[in-house]
């Protein structure tokens, strides 16, 4: 891998990191950031609820089936092992695991992925979350993409917090409270979309996420507008709409 | 199919939400849990010493449902009245957790009601949003006469009790059109994306806010005795469309 690729990536969330930013979309980048860096098939970030329970708060794609099965491990799977221990947990061969999680090596293995790692949010003593890795060929991550990979779980923890006083558990609990509700919430932005536009939900969230862009507006701001009505959104004309 | 068992069908029932489910259906005496339930298991469990749950459905003015005490109910009418304090920011954020009301950054946020509330006795106050998504039901705000912070295990209560709240609040909503009585602790099935996404649908199939879609996608999950997320699934892979409240097809349970 160029070293410039990923001096890029870091660059570029650092970047992301002095705005006024949206941790939501922020974390999207960094999720899409982890499969072209590490040569991964899919990625995804899940974040503990505080209620004992991990949920989904961002995915390198919004395919349904993908965000099944990250969400399938808030009950069982490497994610929730990690989140646990606070160690990386890796599998090279999702073959071997399925007495050790048969509904999510089965759910996996539907989906076509061969292998997957999960590396841990660290924040001092606590764990807040893991990144999740899926690819479809077996094997394990060198200790380079290992080192690279928890390097972008940290920035995720980080931008999550947006280097505010992390010290204290207060500010931890809003941003995590407010980053999960979030989520909530562009899934009810997708949902409306998808029925206005008359696309699939995967399809509504490209578009939401470009609209976002090109009016230089939050994710979740733009999604709590379409929720509440107060924008009646419609896509530009150069939208990607099917048909 | 049996009604909704506590955790029937849904492996993500912790422990954490049996045992607090068991503590409100033992307040509730085997009756509907409501708000004032889910106020008193708070107090009990969190180790506050009030709690009151106000609501903001529908851009009326804030309304205070239940408060365990006159404490409570006179730090509800301060915030009521000034129109500040963590009861408010946690209407449109995430949670307020005021450690020590008498810090000065808290008197710097909140001038009036910071001073006002410790006089009236509040030493810590945590206010947890009811909210699902851009759905904002209200507020369950617990009040402490000693300063300190909530531990883990108590915040982790405190959450899982708001999340009760919300769906205690969203049920009286659901009950108005259809007939139940069943409860369980998981039934609002709200951590399944396709149901905020089956939400944002029925928002627009029906011309209604993101309260009342998802009111009708919990009763209509009630009345054919489904879990709300298969409901949500056929919603969203447009399987199901759900019609206009009063026309046939949605509303013979």
């Amino acid at each position: 891998m160029a070293q410039t690729q990923l001096a890029d990536v870091f660059v570029e969330m650092a970047d992301t990191l002095i705005d006024d930013f949206d941790v939501i979309e922020f974390l999207h980048v960094l999720a899409e950031r982890c499969v072209e860096l590490l040569g991964v098939s899919a990625a995804g970030l899940l974040l503990t609820d505080q209620r004992d329970t991990l949920q989904v708060v961002a995915a390198s794609s919004e395919r349904t089936r993908l965000l099944e099965l990250f969400q399938l491990q808030t009950d069982q799977g490497p994610c929730l092992d990690c989140f646990r221990t606070g160690q990386p947990v890796s599998v090279a061969d999702l073959t071997l695991t399925t007495a050790r999680w048969p509904r999510f090596t089965a759910a996996a293995a539907e989906v076509g992925f061969a292998a997957v790692h999960a590396l841990p949010m660290r924040l001092r003593s606590d764990v807040i979350g893991a990144l999740n890795l899926f690819d479809v060929r077996p094997g394990a991550l060198d200790e380079g993409k290992l080192r690279i990979g928890q390097a972008l779980a940290d920035v995720a923890t980080i931008g999550l917090l947006q280097q505010r006083a992390i010290h204290r558990g207060d500010i931890l609990t809003e941003q995590l409270q407010t980053a999960l509700n979030s989520r909530v919430l562009i899934e009810q932005a997708k949902g409306v979309l998808a029925e206005r536009l008359q696309v699939d939900v995967g399809q509504a969230f490209a578009i939401l996420r470009d609209g976002a862009r090109s009016r230089n507006r939050r994710l979740s701001e733009l999604s709590q507008a379409i929720v509440d009505g107060s924008e009646q959104f419609a896509p530009g004309p150069d939208a990607n709409l099917p048909g | 199919m049996g009604k909704d068992n506590p955790g029937r069908g849904d492996p993500t029932t912790s422990d954490r939400r049996l045992r607090l489910w068991a503590v409100l259906a033992d307040a509730a005496r085997g009756g509907t849990v409501a708000v004032d339930h889910v106020c008193a298991t708070t107090v009990s469990v969190v180790g506050v010493d009030s709690a009151a749950v106000a609501v903001i459905l529908d851009a009326t003015p804030r309304v205070l449902m239940h408060a365990t005490d006159r404490t409570a109910s006179a730090l509800e009418d301060l915030t009521l009245i000034l129109g500040e304090g963590p009861g408010v920011d946690a209407t449109t954020g995430g949670p307020v957790l005021v450690a020590d009301l008498t810090a000065p950054e808290c008197r710097n946020r909140w001038p009036v009601f910071a001073p006002a509330a410790v006089l009236a006795g509040a030493g810590a106050v945590f206010a947890l949003p009811l909210r699902v998504g851009g759905i904002r039901l209200g507020v369950l705000d617990l009040y402490r006469a000693r300063a300190g912070d909530l531990g883990a295990e108590q915040l982790a209560d405190a959450l899982v009790l708001a999340d009760t709240a919300c769906a205690v609040l969203l049920d009286d909503a659901t009950r108005r059109g259809v007939d139940r009585d069943d409860q369980s602790p998981e039934r609002t099935g709200l951590r399944h994306p396709e149901v905020h996404q089956a939400t944002g649908m029925v928002m627009v199939q029906l011309g209604v806010s993101a309260a009342v879609a998802l009111v009708r996608l919990r009763a209509y999950a009630y009345s054919q005795d489904r879990r709300l997320q298969d409901v949500a699934a056929d919603v969203v892979a447009r399987r199901l469309r759900l019609e206009p409240a009063g026309t046939p097809g949605d509303q013979n349970g």
